[in-house]
């Protein structure tokens, strides 16, 4: 099939950047959307220009790398899938596809379709973890976890840090990112001893890396390509409200 | 942590535009209960007695400038929440997802909050002022001759108006859809997310908030218009 | 001579002996010694973090855009550890063993035990991290059996393990950041070794945003960064796997251990054409439950479902009957080519064979409708019964493959192959996971490692987070407690200004070529020459083939590369060609290895040392060593072997018949 894209060209952080449109012909229904980037990238090379820049590594769905903002989608139209897991049998021939980068003010465009998501390395370090120096810890089955709490903190640490919710979120907050964390380590014993400080100092850093705020319109659980739940937020919510009336 | 620091980050700001959000809920309850009394064909005796002691209560004079307040309150911090939010994303996107992943009402709450506000300064104006400092007919009903200000007459005048009908109308469309989303979106940002709960509170936000009482509101000044 | 420094005494106790008489660094001198790590997944992430608690003033790098990316994050399946929790008689002596006969005898009997030994902290640690293993209903942790192996040992997060552990060792090294222990250094891309008088000294990274070359000191350098599996430009490794920072450090002095040492994993989804970019792994759990077969007739084009039972081959279990569809991956990796080549390979491709599960879902179905006692269900229900029971325990696997073919894997059988995984071999390290560099320390996937010819399933992570998190902070006190008195060398130094120097020389060349062909066409020609003469099956005269056209390739990628764009900046060619560049050396010097070792052990198949039925036959008189191969110059290579001493497990043909 052939297809039209129009994708979003900025040489660097500075630049203002603009949509460029780019034909792509005999494009297989089998090929991956990143591949058909690849031939794209390719014919662009063979021709002198420069390839389009986007942020990619395992495509396999796992890494979190991957990053494209498909015709008003984050990650495309499907499902529980990140770009690098999306087909082109979901398009048509003679389909326009516009692709973007995530937009955020907490996520600067370096080039092309790639971001900067430092940001949520710095959520991380403000809290998302267990103090817990290697050889400190006693008999892994020592810590009884009762299987519903097990799988629940499992499937809010089943984030794979895209980015996607923050993209999809009106108010690029990066509320699902953060409680996720939270979730999954309130959820089990051993992050109870620093669940208060975890939850408000995660959220200030949030704050402070310039994310909106919640507004619940749920365009995040729709679009994180790991199916991470909402009820995480309303966790994060009470571990907040927890901490807020308890702390001094 | 203190206080001022607990209500000023994203979520403590969410906390007291949800709770502003509840007692504005309780709040329109007790509204329309009282307005139903505008239907009665009793030249206003009951509406005016409970426009008068609504009016003079201490304790109700209070709570409704407690009122005002709250309303300031929870317009503001959704303002400020909602202005802040689209800074944080100075680009915008050039394709938008449509009603793909939201739905459109949740997404304007800040546009459907402002139609509110302003549906009720005009109210505010209308009404409210004319009662307290206006001048309005008065109408005494018993031998006693007490003097009630006729707050349902002039009601009764402003709803032969076409146009303020359809403002009261849109206004109520505006509150329909804002508490669909609102009250939903309150128990949320309590942290209220239950499998077992959320089919309540979602059919309680629809039906009683989204529905019942804005049409509630929206069928007096229709009743009056058409059928007085 | 090469010297392993593996501990005097008995098995059981050289790495406790090690422990308690290593050299220490007092706190106070730790926090003026600084460790640069390279890589951060598994064994990078636990290193830096590891150390960092120690005291040691870490500097991490990663070419990603987080630490949380690395390509362990793609791990599925588990981690092995030897703690006996199911009661079946597991043991770390039966895990040691284990590993070492299931790398054909080819790894060191010492670090195996070791790596053994320490399995069992690392779920504990995991756990302390808040790593959500998955669990029984009584609340303690689930095992499951994987690759075949006789006991319960692996502990596993649903199909997500790597991701699970790399976060929490992520959140371990990010912990250090906010303490200010770590520095972290991401989009870098180390490019050299720095050396000053014989020791590793930092390194030259490239900051990928900036284009710029940076020089960092450190006492010691630590590469954490994976295998070199992508030298096949088709494998299951992440599109940035590469090989480059090993390789520089193979130039600047440290061996290079069994390069030629490839895993290849029987169960992935075949290419679907010339696009591809990668190949998909899934998880080897699934050869618990399905069977492989192809069909009986050559180029049999019926729908899989048209084949009657009579005329399908499950050529695993007929030729391995004891072990069946859970023989090793080398074994069943082979097998499949076999049919392959030998014509009754099945799709478009004809490159692949079924893996089906019509039989697990009706076995499940049954168990299911006796388990509610429906004693007369009919076929439907037990069908619908059975899916439910497959969706529940592969369900996110079924759903990557229907994603990735659009095929439904519940209806129709999936069709897989083998494709490149894990490279066994890697930096050739002493038992103190130290290169031939001293200083420069290799760990995880980047060393030749504990896995001799064939890594077992479940093992790749227990090695990396064993290396990072239990034996290098131990190790590399006992070098650094003789650099105490070393004060960080100012990066001008004229051991930095050089490999500075060479870097820029080879980037500015890169630039300058402006040739005709893109860096792909090159990685594509050297994934093509080593797939078909070093890859599953290698023979002498392939191999010597293959040399030849990699240094015929090597040579065309100098004069006709083409780069756009500018060394300033983001230049994602840019990165890729220094990538390939290297590869196209290591390619050559892996063809050497297999040409050198004229035996078949674990992945190593060489077609002129095989029994009369097929099989892989070691020859341990003559190849029971590492090679260790020194680099002298551009396609020269000097053999050293570390001769493999068996104490306790007595080598012995494998046999899965």
């Amino acid at each position: 099939m052939n297809l039209t894209l129009k994708v979003w060209k900025q040489n660097n952080a500075q630049d203002q950047g603009h949509f460029e449109s780019f034909q792509v012909s005999d494009v297989s229904k089998d090929m991956s959307f990143l591949e058909m980037f690849d031939v794209l990238n390719e014919r662009l090379i063979n021709e002198g220009k420069e390839p389009i820049a986007f942020d990619h590594d395992c495509r396999e769905g796992i890494c979190g790398m991957c990053s494209m903002y498909i015709n008003g989608r984050a990650h495309g139209p499907w499902n529980e899938t990140t770009t690098c897991q999306l087909h082109m049998r979901a398009y048509n021939d003679g389909d326009t596809i516009t692709v973007e980068p995530w937009r955020a003010g907490a996520f600067p465009v370096l080039k092309d379709l790639m971001v900067d998501r430092t940001a949520f390395d710095r959520i991380i370090e403000a809290g998302g973890y267990i103090s817990v120096n290697t050889g400190n810890a006693q008999d892994a089955n020592c810590i009884p976890v009762d299987k519903t709490s097990a799988d629940a903190a499992f499937a809010a640490a089943a984030c794979i840090g895209c980015g996607a919710c923050v993209a999809a979120c009106k108010n690029s907050s990066a509320m699902l990112f953060v409680s996720a964390k939270v979730s999954q380590l309130s959820l089990l014993p051993q992050g109870d001893p620093e669940r208060k400080d975890r939850a408000l100092n995660m959220l200030a850093q949030m704050d402070k890396e310039g994310f909106g705020s919640c507004t619940n319109t749920g365009a995040c659980e729709a679009e994180c390509p790991k199916g991470i739940s909402i009820s995480n937020i309303a966790r994060l919510n009470r571990e907040y409200i927890r901490a807020g009336f308890t702390q001094e | 942590m203190k206080w001022s620091q607990f209500f000023s980050t994203s979520i403590g700001k969410k906390l007291l535009v949800g709770a502003t959000g509840f007692f504005l809920c309780s709040f329109v309850i007790v509204h329309l209960a009282g307005n139903f009394a505008l239907l009665s064909t009793d030249e206003g005796r009951g509406f005016n007695a409970y426009a008068d002691f609504m009016g003079h209560n201490g304790l109700i004079q209070f709570i409704a400038w407690g009122l005002k307040i709250v309303i300031l309150l929870h317009a503001i911090l959704a303002l400020q929440l909602t202005f802040k939010n689209r800074a944080a994303r100075p680009v915008k996107y050039a394709v938008q997802p449509g009603n793909a992943t939201s739905s459109w009402y949740s997404r304007q709450m800040a546009i459907m909050g402002s139609i509110l506000l302003i549906f009720i300064i005009i109210h505010l104006k209308d009404f409210w002022y004319a009662m307290h400092y206006g001048d309005l007919d008065k109408i005494t009903y018993d031998v006693n001759g007490k003097e009630y200000a006729n707050l349902y007459k002039s009601v009764h005048v402003a709803f032969k108006e076409l146009w303020i009908v359809v403002i009261y109308v849109i206004g109520m469309i505006g509150l329909s859809f804002h508490l669909i989303h609102g009250f939903k979106s309150a128990f949320q940002t309590f942290g209220l997310n239950h499998k077992k709960y959320n089919g309540i509170i979602n059919f309680v936000g629809v039906w009683l908030f989204g529905i019942a009482i804005p049409v509630g509101f929206a069928a007096i000044p229709l009743y009056i218009y058409f059928c007085m | 001579m090469l010297n392993s420094k593996i501990p005097a005494g008995p098995l059981e106790t050289k790495w406790s002996k090690y422990k308690s008489t290593v050299k220490l660094v007092n706190p106070a001198n730790k926090r003026k010694i600084e460790v640069i790590v390279v890589g951060t997944g598994l064994a990078g992430a636990s290193a830096a973090a590891s150390l960092a608690e120690l005291g040691y003033k870490v500097k991490a790098f990663c070419f990603q855009d987080s630490p949380r990316r690395a390509h362990s994050i793609a791990a599925q399946g588990g981690i092995n550890a030897a703690k006996n929790y199911q009661n079946d008689g597991d043991s770390v002596f039966r895990l040691f063993y284990d590993t070492v006969k299931g790398g054909d005898y080819r790894a060191r009997e010492a670090n195996v035990y070791r790596l053994s030994e320490v399995s069992g902290s690392i779920i504990d640690q995991c756990v302390a991290q808040g790593v959500p293993f998955a669990r029984e209903y009584g609340g303690l942790l689930s095992n499951r059996s994987f690759g075949g192996t006789q006991v319960q040992r692996t502990f596993y997060a649903a199909g997500q393990t790597g991701q699970q552990l790399l976060l929490g060792a992520y959140s371990a090294i990010e912990r250090q950041v906010a303490l200010g222990n770590v520095k972290m250094y991401r989009r870098h891309e180390m490019l050299d070794v720095v050396t000053v008088d014989g020791k590793a000294r930092g390194i030259i990274a490239r900051d990928l945003v900036t284009g710029k070359l940076e020089r960092h000191f450190g006492h010691a350098v630590l590469l954490c960064t994976g295998g070199y599996g992508n030298v096949f430009f088709l494998s299951t490794n992440a599109m940035g796997s590469n090989v480059t920072a090993a390789w520089k450090a193979h130039k600047r002095g440290a061996y290079f251990g069994n390069p030629c040492f490839t895993q290849i994993h029987p169960t992935c989804i075949p290419v679907s054409g010339d696009h591809q970019s990668k190949l998909t792994l899934m998880s080897e759990s699934l050869r618990n439950d399905g069977r492989i077969w192809v069909p009986k007739k050559k180029d049999d084009n019926r729908k899989p479902s048209d084949i009657p039972e009579e005329e399908r081959d499950y050529y695993l279990e007929r030729r391995y009957p004891a072990f069946g569809n859970l023989v090793p991956r080398d074994v069943a990796s082979r097998a499949a080519k076999e049919r392959c080549d030998a014509g009754y390979g099945v799709g478009t491709s004809k490159m692949a064979v079924y893996l089906d599960y019509a039989d697990a879902i009706e076995r499940y179905g049954k168990i299911e409708a006796n388990k509610h006692g429906k004693d007369h269900a009919s076929k439907e229900e037990i069908i619908v019964m059975g899916k439910e029971v497959v969706k529940e325990k592969y369900g996110n696997l079924f759903d990557m493959y229907a994603k990735i073919t659009g095929e439904n894997p519940y209806e129709t059988p999936m069709r897989i192959y083998p494709a490149v995984h894990y490279t066994m071999g890697g930096l050739w390290v002493d038992y103190e996971l130290m290169t031939t560099v001293p200083g420069l320390y290799a760990l995880g996937e980047a060393n030749f490692s504990d896995h001799g010819a064939n890594r077992l399933g479940a093992s790749a992570l227990m090695q990396g987070l064993a290396d990072g998190y239990f034996v290098i902070p131990y190790t590399i006190g006992n070098y650094l407690a003789d650099e105490i008195h070393t004060k960080p060398i100012p990066t001008d130094h004229p051991a930095f200004v050089e490999a500075e120097k060479g870097v820029q020389d080879i980037i500015t060349k890169l630039m300058t070529i402006n040739g005709t062909k893109s860096v792909d066409h090159f990685h594509k020609a050297l994934g093509k020459i080593m797939w078909d003469k070093c890859g599953m099956a290698r023979n002498a005269q392939g191999l010597q083939e293959a040399i030849k056209e990699i240094q015929a390739l090597r040579a065309e990628f100098w004069k006709d590369v083409r780069i756009p764009g500018t060394a300033e900046g983001i230049n994602t060619e840019l990165e890729k060609a220094a990538r390939v560049a290297d590869f196209l050396e290591l390619g050559e010097l892996m063809c050497m290895d297999a040409l050198n070792r004229n035996e078949s052990c674990g992945g190593h198949f060489r077609e002129e040392s095989q029994t009369e039925d097929g099989e892989a036959k070691r020859d341990d008189d003559n190849y029971s060593y590492v090679a260790a191969w020194e680099y002298k110059g551009q396609s020269q290579f000097e053999l050293h072997k570390e001769a493999l001493n068996f104490e306790i497990v007595h080598p012995s043909q494998r046999s899965y018949k």
